[in-house]
């Protein structure tokens, strides 16, 4: 991928600057076309980039679970889902009412007393004449057995109501529960339930993901799992694919074969070499793991995928055998662009080959391994179709990676919230990563030339 | 350096190329053993006595495989001509065209494509359940932009800037307008540029994984990646039907990658290098 830029890409000479009229207009109109052709480039990814990336950030400050009605949403006011109200509403107070009528003395009383609570709220909430037209339409809708849409069933109460419905239907709770010998104590307890269930309360928890996480074992156990895959997997792909390359840098016959072998493991697709070698590792019938047990790298064939350690050693292994290729094909171009003039030189001042090496190709490769070194640490540390498919971050969650827990908080246990806040934690990590390394090339990253 | 080749050095390469090779091949061998030969004593021979296509059937009859291959074939061609055609206008403005942000709009564009896809997942998962668009196409035609558009600028701005200025300037001067300039002049000369970004943007279409995991997951709207990853047996893992398939996606890609080698390693190493 291309990282140089120069900032000033026009080597044609200016022409001399007659400044007429149309010469400026030519140049404003040079400028207009050229943000006319960016615009829709730019529009798509701040749409499709930028926003889900704050997105995320956003949906990580609140409780978000796509599998709990009640904070499905991000929420930061209290609501009243008013179909679920109206349809509790009335019965619990036909419930108590009937109860009231029959219970005797203090019983009597203390329902009476609930009544008349439960009453006062109801009507606290229809004060605002807006949420009262609202509440009129859904009781007419539900009398009239017609649906009720989300947007007319939600409304936007005061906090003070909402509180106060949930204060009321708690103390509720209690008193029927104490109130023994009711007839209906299941009927009131049910409505009583379900007309909480109606109170849709604000999920913004603020960064309390981030501290659960922070202070999660498993989370740091991930961060570790994908650092220690990463660092080690690129300096295997980073040295042998030097040591290819280097060797491979001459004129030979089958250039285009050799070419075209590397190329393959780069471009199928990752999820299905995983699942290739998922059958290689295999205990019983893979043939790598059968040859791994015979030359003595494993004690045992079925130890590839059920230990900790030789999952990890399974993974990197196949990232090795899938980007060294690639690695060593991004080195090679560098080390072609090295002119052979340098080496005869050296070569006449007597200076051996790992000499010559490590003076020569070295520090003029210096650009093209960081820049290499740079996109393949961020793919390594965004690991997770390999992982997925091949050991789906066990045995154990020894092999898993952020993306995998942050995949698995999301789409296994429906928490949104959470899952934002690791994935947020993924893109932090990222930033830092390839800050030090822009750091570390400088100038040629983006102003070169 | 030692630029003369030895037969030691075709040793090596052959030792290499084997080594690069040996999971495919051992794959082929795989999917044309009959079943009962990929467990127990056979498992490990490299040869059949009794070669069968058996697994190939398989693949067709008890999976929608020719499905999933359509689908990954349509999403990625669609997203690869969508992506294409607005990337080049970018990168033309980009790498011929004086205005100013250009270090700020490559900046960005080089950020976007280091992002990690999990921090955009969960908004855009979101937004198309919202709106209706999980499994189906569009829905993972629109989330592919992130990867494909930031690759397709990077790549395409190497190559518009390697198209002589002085054309341009002629053009200009028989009095064209900057667009005439660009479909006639620019455009033809950058085609197999184009073509290069192409073939690139459509492997990496065809290859992802996590968007079309989470995002299609209906049966019938499968990309190929999933379809294979998730095959699974009644009651063992159907290891054969897995060679197989792994088969019938890599013979397509090696022809391709035999045809556009040199155009692809162009795209690939296009600016990583000093020039």
């Amino acid at each position: 991928m291309e990282v140089k830029y120069d900032s000033n890409p026009s080597p044609k000479k200016e022409p001399e600057r007659t400044k007429t009229s149309s010469r400026k207009k030519g140049k404003a109109s040079e400028k207009r076309l050229a943000y006319l052709l960016v615009a829709p480039s730019l529009i798509l990814i701040l749409l499709i980039a930028i926003w889900p990336v704050l997105q995320s950030f956003y949906y990580s400050l609140f409780d978000l679970r796509l599998n709990n009605p009640t904070k499905s949403e991000v929420t930061l006011t209290y609501h009243l889902d008013l179909e679920k109200y109206l349809n509790s509403y009335p019965f619990l107070i036909n419930v108590l009412e009937d109860e009231a009528g029959k219970a005797k003395g203090s019983s009597a009383e203390t329902l009476n007393g609930l009544i008349a609570e439960l009453k006062e709220v109801d009507a606290g909430i229809q004060e605002d004449s807006a949420v009262k037209k609202q509440y009129q339409q859904v009781d007419d809708k539900l009398t009239n057995m017609e649906p009720v849409s989300e947007e007319v069933s939600s409304v936007k109460v005061d906090k003070s109501d909402a509180l106060k419905l949930d204060k009321t239907l708690h103390k509720l709770t209690a008193e029927v529960k104490g109130l023994k010998g009711l007839k209906n104590e299941e009927d009131a307890l049910g409505l009583s339930s379900s007309l909480n269930e109606a109170v849709i309360q604000p999920n913004f928890i603020g960064l309390e993901h981030y501290k659960n996480n922070l202070t999660d074992k498993r989370m740091w156990m991930a961060i570790w799992n994908t650092s220690a895959f990463t660092i080690v997997s690129v300096f295997i792909e980073l040295v042998i694919g030097l040591a290819i390359a280097v060797l491979i840098n001459k004129a030979f016959f089958g250039r285009g074969l050799v070419r075209a072998t590397i190329l393959i493991p780069w471009a199928i697709p990752t999820a299905v070499s995983a699942k290739m070698w998922q059958f290689l590792y295999d205990g019983q019938n893979g043939v790598v793991a059968h040859i791994f047990e015979k030359i003595g790298l494993v004690d045992n064939a079925t130890d590839l995928l059920t230990t900790n350690l030789g999952a990890m050693f399974s993974i990197i292994f196949t990232d090795v055998w899938k980007t060294t290729p690639y690695m060593a094909l991004l080195l090679l171009a560098g080390l072609q662009t090295i002119s052979a003039s340098f080496y005869e030189a050296a070569s006449i001042d007597g200076a051996s080959k790992w000499k010559q090496f490590t003076t020569i190709t070295l520090p003029l490769l210096k650009s093209s391994i960081l820049v290499a070194l740079l996109f393949r640490t961020l793919d390594a540390f965004r690991v997770f179709d390999l992982v997925f498919v091949l050991t789906g971050g066990g045995p154990a969650n020894s092999t898993e990676t952020i993306s995998i827990l942050a995949y698995k908080r999301m789409f296994e246990q429906t928490n949104f919230g959470d899952g934002s806040a690791l994935s947020v934690i993924v893109f932090v990590c990222v930033a830092v990563i390839s800050m030090i390394f822009i750091k570390f090339l400088g100038r040629d990253l983006l102003t070169d030339r | 350096m030692n630029k003369k080749a030895g037969p030691l050095f075709y040793v090596f390469l052959a030792i290499f190329v084997f080594l690069v090779m040996f999971p495919f091949l051992w794959m082929l061998i795989s999917s044309i053993k009959p079943i009962n030969e990929l467990f127990g004593d056979k498992a490990f021979t490299p040869f059949t006595s009794r070669p069968t296509l058996d697994n190939y059937i398989s693949v067709f009859t008890n999976y929608p495989f020719l499905k999933y291959l359509w689908n990954s074939f349509v999403v990625s061609g669609i997203t690869t001509l969508y992506t294409v055609l607005i990337a080049s206008f970018t990168a033309y403005a980009i790498a011929r065209l004086k205005f100013r942000g250009k270090t700020v709009i490559l900046g960005l564009v080089l950020s976007v494509s280091m992002f990690p896809q999990i921090a955009t997942i969960s908004p855009i998962y979101i937004l198309l359940k919202n709106i209706g668009l999980t499994n189906s196409y569009l829905g993972l035609i629109i989330p592919y932009t992130t990867i494909t558009l930031p690759l397709s600028i990077w790549i395409l701005v190497t190559f518009f800037r390697k198209i002589p200025f002085d054309l341009e300037e002629a053009a200009k001067m028989d009095g064209a307008t900057l667009m005439q300039t660009y479909w006639k002049v620019i455009l033809p000369l950058a085609v197999p540029g184009i073509f290069t970004t192409a073939i690139l943007v459509f492997i990496a279409a065809w290859n992802e994984f996590l968007f079309a995991l989470t995002i299609n997951t209906e049966e019938k709207f499968k990309t190929v990646p999933v379809g294979i990853a998730m095959f699974e047996g009644q009651f063992t893992v159907p290891w054969g039907d897995i060679t197989a398939a792994t088969v019938i996606v890599t013979i397509p890609l090696v022809i391709m990658v035999l045809l556009f080698q040199r155009r692809i390693v162009s795209g690939l190493t296009s600016g990583a290098v000093k020039e």
